[in-house]
């Protein structure tokens, strides 16, 4: 893990506004996330977790604050350079899997490169690695909706990592799946995070999967309360 | 263009509408562009058969009262219009008003002086004889059924003819029936006597004398071969003697030429509608298909597509709905178009059969479309497609990921 931050957050607050009722959702956030850490967000629900990884990922923009991204703040981009931005340097996981239902396993992974301009025998070959990678080559073939939810996420982690970002953000990506494969999903994410160093930021409400991260911040309404770093 | 593709197969029932919205209006325009040739043509021939030719030569403008100046046949000409090879078929009339009596009757008439030998290839009148037959010499003549009911006269009566020119004065003579003709309109079986050229040429005392050399080019099958024509009548027209005037059939029957000008813009028209239902069609169903992907879309979008790249799926599938239907509809409608005239045409019902009798046409349209104006149909099809789902596909690329994300069908 080197000391270089990937992603970083000034005083970050979120406030949802309907009609005349405000909502508070992060109050004054302040978070720097080094490459190739391995981190989770706990808190209970609605504790702003989601909010703090969508705003992290540039896909909502902060009522306050900056996030920077590789030292570059994300705010005062365009939504087109936002989403240029997300295609090259994030990942994302969710929590409903959002794999696409008309696109293959394969081609669900290689959709991410595709994106990027890939060819389309370097997509293939780079999309089949991964799932390789993930043990799950032998649904490369199949529709997503034939798959378990635990595969359909692994093949969601495989759609994350293939394009090789900056940083990997799942939101509450074991929320849908049972304890062993809750398990086997956060340890395919911290194997990944070591063999090839990926920065990982996930967001979880279960306290079970938190010995596997090497660091935890401990969100409650809208505040860091924690940020503890473990071996 | 994967994506686009796969999504087909998701709403199948949706897609077909939309494969049909553009089917149909392609597959109608492509028949209503056949229709509307057939009636061109059979007008464009029954005019230039029945009246005017595809082009005269004329001894100048039309005199008061509306007849034709006399001119003398100049042998060159004669001699230049049988070797010129876009010369179809050519024959000269001398055209005289007249007045046609018989018994205590009388009634004003076109004498048409005619070459019984050549007529046959231009005018329809020697097949159209219903009693006794059609005229082979002198002092003959034909009338239509209305002017012999008008006049109490059968064949093998005599008819007086007293013919008044402004250039010739008078002349008269008497010409023995020799055949009733039905005209296909009312006007002309009632007004149109025609008699041996001789015949006519004695009347006007000019042994040599015509008020038109009626030509046919070659190579004309309706109106869209008016090209042709005008060829023919540029070069005719560089030369021709002197005091000698050419004129093509857009000018000898406006009324045609009118009718033509109009047709094709009155279609398109026409056409407008069922594009505008099938566009609506399309809109409808993108619409909805955007509605229930929004959450996907979200997806996409927060995984890094640009709004360029959704639009593009989204117009690639519109592209490919509306190009398949579209060129399918066009196909179709040419192949049906092919088909009916490969069955001889196509008979027209009951009253719009003595509509088109009324303008001279027979009841069977010959149908005709060109490559050209199912290409025409089919892009314009395509386009109509393409541009219905914009709407939709920009309301997409708009998405908010995160908004969209939260969408719930």
């Amino acid at each position: 893990m080197s000391h270089e931050p990937v992603l970083q957050a000034e005083r970050l607050v979120k406030i949802y506004r309907t009609d005349s009722v405000e909502t508070p959702a992060l109050r004054g956030v302040d978070l720097v996330i080094q490459k190739g850490e391995f981190t989770a967000v706990a808190g209970p629900s609605g504790s702003g977790k989601s909010t703090l990884l969508h705003l992290l990922g540039g896909l909502d923009k902060p009522t306050s604050g900056e996030v920077f991204l590789e030292g570059k703040p994300l705010s005062k981009l365009h939504p087109e350079a936002l989403a240029r931005l997300r295609l090259k340097k994030i990942g994302f996981v969710f929590q409903a899997y959002n794999l696409i239902p008309v696109l293959t396993v394969l081609e669900n992974t290689a959709f991410v490169l595709e994106l990027q301009g890939v060819p389309y025998r370097e997509r293939i070959k780079r999309a089949r690695a991964i799932l390789a990678e993930l043990g799950i080559e032998k649904y490369a073939d199949q529709y997503p909706h034939r798959l378990s939810g635990g595969e359909q996420q692994r093949v969601a982690v495989a759609r994350a990592v293939v394009g090789e970002p900056a940083v990997v953000l799942a939101d509450e990506p074991t929320a849908n799946l049972d304890g062993e494969n809750s398990r086997a999903l956060i340890d395919l994410m911290r194997r990944l995070n070591e063999t090839r160093g990926t920065t990982f930021l996930f967001a979880t409400h279960d306290m079970r999967l938190l010995d596997r991260v090497n660091r935890l911040l401990t969100l409650e309404d809208g505040r860091i309360t924690s940020d503890r770093r473990q071996a | 263009m994967r994506y686009a593709l796969r999504n087909l197969r998701r709403a199948r029932r949706r897609a077909l509408y939309t494969f049909l919205a553009a089917f149909y209006p392609a597959l109608i325009l492509v028949i209503m562009f056949g229709i509307v040739a057939g009636e061109l043509r059979g007008m464009f021939e029954s005019a230039t058969k029945l009246e005017t030719g595809h082009l005269q030569i004329r001894g100048g403008e039309e005199l008061a009262g509306g007849a034709l100046p006399l001119f003398e046949l100049p042998d060159e000409l004669i001699f230049r219009l049988r070797e010129d090879a876009a010369i179809r078929y050519w024959t000269v009339r001398l055209d005289l008003p007249a007045l046609a009596a018989a018994g205590s009757r009388s009634y004003g008439v076109l004498v048409q002086g005619v070459e019984p030998e050549r007529i046959a290839e231009i005018s329809p009148i020697p097949s159209l004889i219903s009693q006794g037959s059609y005229i082979t010499g002198p002092g003959e003549a034909v009338v239509g059924e209305e002017l012999a009911r008008l006049l109490d006269i059968e064949v093998g009566d005599s008819l007086v003819l007293l013919s008044a020119h402004p250039e010739a004065g008078m002349g008269a003579g008497v010409a023995k029936v020799v055949g009733i003709f039905q005209a296909p309109q009312a006007e002309m079986g009632r007004t149109v006597v025609q008699v041996h050229l001789d015949t006519a040429r004695k009347w006007v005392r000019r042994p040599n004398a015509a008020t038109a050399v009626v030509v046919f080019v070659n190579g004309v099958s309706g109106p869209w071969d008016a090209w042709r024509i005008n060829q023919a009548v540029e070069e005719l027209q560089r030369t021709l003697p002197q005091g000698l005037v050419v004129k093509d059939f857009e000018e000898l029957a406006p009324e045609l030429t009118l009718y033509m000008r109009i047709a094709r813009p009155v279609l398109a028209a026409f056409s407008g509608i069922f594009f505008v239902l099938g566009g609506l069609v399309v809109l409808n169903a993108f619409y909805l298909s955007v509605l229930e992907r929004t959450r996907e879309l979200g997806v996409i979008r927060a995984l890094g597509a640009s709004r360029r790249w959704i639009m593009r799926a989204i117009l690639g599938e519109a592209l490919l709905l509306s190009g398949c239907g579209a060129a399918l509809g066009g196909l179709l409608g040419a192949g049906i178009v092919f088909l009916v005239e490969q069955l001889g045409g196509l008979r027209m019902p009951g009253a719009y059969s003595e509509f088109l009798r009324a303008f001279g046409m027979e009841p069977i349209l010959h149908l005709r479309v060109t490559p050209w104006e199912v290409l025409g149909s089919v892009l314009a099809m395509v386009g109509v497609g393409v541009l219905a789902a914009w709407y939709p596909a920009w309301k997409a690329a708009r998405l908010e990921p995160v908004e969209a994300m939260r969408h719930v069908t």
